[in-house]
């Protein structure tokens, strides 16, 4: 709680550091006071405090999901280094204050007890993505890809408005805790067939948000569109949040009607990972394929989410750690890269400008490696991990519920390889021109660590694991 | 001395210190490298010697907790730095460490980015005799998958004009293979429990050294009346373990008394089916080996070396280790396939060498051949079918090392490697010559040389086997009297009748005596194996004997 | 009154809005099937009055109307939640001393916060028409 009070704090004091003559002082004061709201946050475990009758919960759960949010946006932020090409028209302590509101909609949404804090919580989140989206005024792919998004996300959150409405009518409750008493219990007149509607309603408005097929439409265009910076921060704390939203979401108040969403989460997962990675091989810009990457991720997430064993809480987290980090590593490579030359005016994206990163700066070429290594899920590293403890909560629910899903997911994890590993291909196995790219000390220290991490947590997952 | 433990870390210690040198003597890195391999041969030797012949069990044994996860009421996750050699893998440890010493001098050869390519190289041997000697699956595992990356470098940034075909070819196929494998694993760990560390966590014992048979007995028997509650459960990747039924759960997915059903299969049937997979394409079995000509013809001389002589055994080692120790049920289920896979693999590669111009692809094509008979003798499940397999595969590493060397040979003086730009090469190169002889001759299963002992000990097998028909003897021998075809034909068209090459004939000198120098030892050991055959099958026999007690 | 409703009550509403949108439907297909069609440059221009047409229907305005209409909604609906609270606040008073000062407090902050933003509009110079 502290921490969602200090960071709307923190972020209109950012507002006012902007008016400052000079710039600089923002990227460290952003990196300040999201590592305080991390302190804050940490001072709240093993504590379990309920605030405002009802409305919002921390427990050690919420601490770990946001313990990676605001890890996510620090790095996130640690990279960040202009807003669009042209100093004048940028605003970087509008964005930094916009980045900070939208964490806090991500923790609300991580502790909500109530369905009205969950939306006010996704609709914090969304509305400041849609301008993150649009903050490179000048470039038009970022005005569409905001635009879309904007349209398309409202058109979502009314959906998923509607069916709370609708679970409302059933129930007679926003508390998710009663909601789940009266899904459980079983009124005595039979459940209201509203609530299946509204569900149904709310699924769909949540996978919206996570990018699950068929609901991804969005995704490439706006992640594409978007500023990489925030194509990263979108790629990576969204989902986080909005995995630990639905899984809470589906466990606390709909878990006597798993029989329902389990089969509708299913026929998504697969398509998910259907979509998301045969889609994501036929992409020639790897900024697209990465976004394709972020989809399929999300189907993987979605096992565990479906598989609602004990263990799910813990392999969402994981897993979604070690995307997060992997996939931020990832995009800051893209970033250095893409500016070095650009095709009229705009950062090149596609493999080529890949083609000889080894030679050109060694360590970016490292760090890319490893997290796209990770991200295929490839021993020794975080991914691995992930994959492997979100395949044993499914494997766990049993074969004959989870089976096709199970080999969906496999063969669909191979197929990762070949488009992840095309970016290693063109950066060590090609030759391109060898003008070597500079990077700044702490753009470098994220680097290293990230990278660090993810071997790190490859080697030894039972540190971290220990804590969730 | 932990003597497995360091043919693991020397070639890591290798790798790192080729890593952190600075660049500036290149040569360097390459004696680095060959002497970590050849300190690596020499402890194989080592363990050769101190190897006790009689005992059937682990040697050797180290075991270290690594990662210990709590999964709540899912149990707790033990997984061990747990390695040990018994007579399966001693062999082909011995031939890991030969290959890759030998591979070492090859890599003499290497001009470019050598700190890279001896970096790889010396990760690679890592994790090769790392899967040789791990005892915890999920060690293996690792080592099988950590495998694929420096091997993807090495076709990939040395290799010829395909090299990026080949080498994602090369990795999504056994990453493939690999991801079906984990999820059998995933199944094993969730059915398996630990019979020591669980007696601890239920308190019978203080601790694991005061666990004692009666104590493993008593937790057996807990176990299998559902007396353990759940969280006290601990589970295990450890091999052995999971080879002992009474370590199932009951009514776990993989417990054989409780014959799970699948998609209309029997669970355990359909995990025999994924693991026999994920090794099959490492091996490889036809349908699955087109991966390997590919990777033979683009790889460097010396990563075609390890390739043939290491990396495939990999595959036939972890079809008895692992497909067949776990699941001893769905071997004989599915002996008659494995046959005929593998005299489909014996037949179908012996006819595709014919019809090669390309010396390498033709013999990419045999070693597919020759691991045929590896599969056939396994799925005999007789003694002389499983040792006549473990011979084929250490006299195929020796042999196909020999043949990719000699293609080496030709391909470093004129960079081609079709036949028909030779003729009567034995003019200008007479120990050239005689070399090629022996590997060729080894190969095709001449008497007297190593490659006739295996042979002739799969097909016996085959043909004692009660789970095999009797027709896939006799077609395997086609396959034997198909490669005498293409040995001998290659010979002639290369070697005999008057001289003629379509490059200079300058560029045809004789062997180098650092080409002699690894040709030579190969032969003799061929020649060795040949004759006695017995410094092998002693090695085996105990081990196996043990081993077929489960069918 | 009747408060049962079956599905088959509602039959009328459904006759009358299929008729309704028939009507439309129908005659626009007839009016656009069998009217004439004859394209030119005059007859496809925008006509108003007589009077050729100038320059562009959406002309661009200032973006400075957008904010201020923006701040205005913005503040405004802001402003609405005060009357609720003032209309409440003397009954709680009288039911607790202590609540109603925690509530008073809410209050600041949040026209507090408010006030902030207000001042951010300022120094921002959103309001300033001269720029």
């Amino acid at each position: 709680m502290l921490s969602i009070i200090s960071l709307s704090l923190f972020g209109i004091l950012n507002l006012f550091l902007g008016f400052l003559k000079s710039r600089r002082v923002l990227l460290p004061a952003t990196l300040l006071f999201i590592a305080l709201a991390f302190a804050a946050n940490l001072l709240d475990w093993n504590h379990q405090y309920v605030y405002f009758r009802d409305m919002l919960r921390t427990n050690n759960l919420f601490i770990n999901f946001s313990s990676i949010i605001l890890l996510t946006t620090f790095l996130t932020v640690a990279i960040s280094r202009s807003f669009g090409t042209d100093e004048e028209h940028t605003h970087p302590a509008e964005y930094y204050a916009i980045m900070l509101f939208s964490v806090v909609g991500a923790l609300m949404m991580v502790g909500f007890e109530n369905l009205i804090m969950l939306f006010i919580g996704l609709e914090i989140l969304s509305v400041s993505l849609y301008v993150l989206t649009g903050s490179d005024k000048r470039s038009l792919r970022s005005n569409e890809a905001a635009l879309k998004y904007f349209l398309m996300g409202s058109f979502a959150t009314g959906i998923f408005l509607f069916g709370i409405a609708l679970v409302y009518g059933a129930t007679g409750s926003f508390n998710l805790s009663a909601i789940g008493s009266y899904v459980s219990g079983g009124p005595t007149t039979g459940i209201s067939p509203l609530l299946y509607v509204g569900l149904l309603f709310i699924l769909a408005g949540m996978l919206f948000k996570v990018s699950a097929a068929p609901f991804h439409f969005w995704t490439p265009d706006v992640y594409d569109g978007a500023p990489t910076l925030f194509t990263a921060f979108m790629s990576t704390v969204v989902k986080t949040a909005g995995f630990a939203a639905l899984y809470r979401l589906l466990t606390v108040s709909f878990t006597g009607v798993y029989g329902l969403w389990w089969q509708v989460l299913t026929g998504v997962t697969v398509l998910t990972l259907l979509v998301g990675n045969i889609t994501a091989v036929y992409q020639s810009s790897v900024k697209r394929m990465l976004a394709y990457s972020s989809v399929s991720h999300a189907g993987y997430l979605l096992i565990a989410v479906a598989a609602k064993t004990p263990q799910s809480p813990s392999a969402i987290l994981f897993y979604s750690l070690a995307y997060s980090i992997a996939t931020i590593t990832g995009f800051a490579v893209l970033i250095l890269v893409a500016e070095q030359k650009p095709i009229e005016g705009r950062p090149d994206e596609r493999y080529e400008a890949f083609n000889g990163l080894a030679k050109r700066n060694p360590l970016l070429a490292f760090s890319l490696a490893v997290s796209m290594v990770s991200l295929a899920g490839i021993p020794l590293t975080a991914g691995f991990w992930g994959k492997f403890f979100v395949f044993s909560t499914a494997v766990d629910r049993g074969m004959t519920n989870m089976g096709m899903v199970l080999v969906v997911a496999v063969l669909m994890s191979v197929v990762g390889v070949y488009y992840y590993f095309r970016v290693i291909i063109a950066s060590y196995l090609k030759t391109g021109d060898s003008e070597p790219i500079g990077i700044r000390p702490l753009y470098r220290f994220i680097l290293v660590l990230t990278t660090a991490l993810t071997i790190g947590l490859g080697l030894f997952p039972d540190v971290v694991r220990q804590l969730f | 001395m932990p003597y497995l433990s360091l043919l693991i870390i020397l070639p890591l210690l290798a790798a790192l210190l080729v890593v952190f040198l600075p660049n500036r003597n290149q040569t360097t890195f390459r004696w680095i490298a060959l002497v970590a391999s050849l300190l690596n041969f020499l402890l194989t030797l080592l363990l050769f010697f101190r190897f006790d012949k009689s005992v059937a069990g682990y040697q050797f044994v180290e075991q270290t907790d690594w990662i210990t996860l709590s999964l709540g009421p899912l149990g707790v996750v033990s997984i061990d730095y747990f390695l040990g050699l018994d007579g399966i893998s001693l062999p082909l440890v011995l031939l890991a460490g030969l290959v890759l010493a030998i591979g070492a001098i090859s890599s003499f050869e290497i001009k470019q980015k050598q700190k890279a390519y001896f970096a790889l190289y010396s990760l690679l041997s890592a994790s090769l005799m790392g899967c040789f000697v791990a005892l915890d699956l999920f060690l293996f595992f690792l080592f099988f998958e950590f495998m694929l990356l420096p091997m993807y470098f090495l076709i990939g940034l040395w290799g010829g004009e395909r090299r990026e075909y080949a080498s994602i070819k090369f990795f999504v196929y056994t990453f493939l293979g690999s991801i079906f494998i984990l999820l059998v694993m995933i199944g094993l760990y969730l059915s398996v429990a630990d019979p020591v560390e669980t007696a601890v966590a239920m308190g019978l014992v203080p601790g694991k050294e005061l666990v004692d048979a009666n104590v493993i007995a008593d937790v057996q028997n807990y176990l299998q009346e559902g007396r353990i509650e759940a969280d006290q459960i601990v589970h295990t990747f450890s091999i052995p373990y999971m080879a002992e039924p009474g370590n199932y759960l009951p009514q776990s997915l993989l417990n054989i008394a409780a014959d799970h059903v699948l998609f209309g299969q029997s669970a355990r049937m359909l995990a025999f089916v994924l693991v026999f997979l994920g090794f099959a394409v490492k091996l490889p079995v036809v349908p699955l080996h087109t991966w390997l000509p590919d990777a033979h013809v683009e790889a460097p001389t010396p990563v075609s070396v390890v390739l043939a002589g290491v990396l495939l055994k990999i595959g036939g080692y972890g079809f008895i280790r692992i497909a067949y120790g776990l699941f001893p049920d769905g071997a004989i289920v599915f002996a008659p396939w494995l046959g005929g896979l593998g005299v489909l693999s014996i037949v179908y590669g012996a006819l595709n060498a014919l019809a090669m111009n390309d010396l390498k692809r033709m013999i990419a094509y045999s070693s597919v051949s020759h691991m045929g008979f590896v599969l056939l003798g396994l799925a005999s499940l007789t003694s002389e079918g499983v040792n006549g397999a473990l011979f084929q595969m250490v006299s195929h590493g020796i042999l196909s090392a020999m043949l990719f060397l000699i293609a080496g040979v030709l391909y470093t003086r004129t960079h081609d490697r079709q036949l028909d730009s030779y003729r009567g090469l034995a003019a200008r190169m007479p120990g050239y010559v005689t070399l090629t002889a022996i590997a060729f001759f080894g190969s095709l299963g001449l008497p007297a040389l190593s490659g006739f002992i295996g042979e002739f000990f799969t097909i016996m097998g085959a043909f004692n086997s009660p789970y095999l028909p009797n027709w896939m003897a006799p077609v395997a021998t086609l396959g034997i009297v198909l490669a005498a075809g293409y040995f001998l034909w290659t010979l002639q068209r290369l070697f005999f009748g008057e001289f003629w090459s379509k490059h200079e004939a300058g560029l045809l000198t004789d062997v180098t005596p650092r080409e002699r120098l690894m040709l030579v030892p190969l032969a003799a050991l061929a020649l060795m194996l040949g004759i006695l055959p017995g410094i092998l099958l002693n090695l085996t026999q105990s081990t196996v004997g043990e081993f077929l007690k489960n069918f | 009154m009747n408060t049962n409703y079956l599905p088959s009550d509602y039959l009328p509403i459904v006759v009358q809005l299929l008729a309704a949108l028939g009507f439309i439907v129908g005659s626009m297909l007839v009016s656009h099937n069998i009217g004439p069609k004859r394209h030119s440059k005059k007859k496809d221009d925008p006509f108003e009055c007589g009077i050729p047409t100038e320059g562009d229907a959406r002309t661009p305005i200032s973006v400075k109307y957008f904010l201020v209409a923006i701040l205005f909604v913005l503040f405004d609906v802001e402003i609405i939640f005060l009357y609720p609270w003032a209309v409440n606040f003397l009954d709680w008073m009288k039911e607790s001393r202590e609540m109603a000062i925690a509530i008073f407090v809410e209050m600041i902050l949040f026209m507090g916060l408010l006030l902030v933003g207000f001042y951010y509009i300022i120094r921002k110079g959103v309001l300033n028409w001269n720029q």
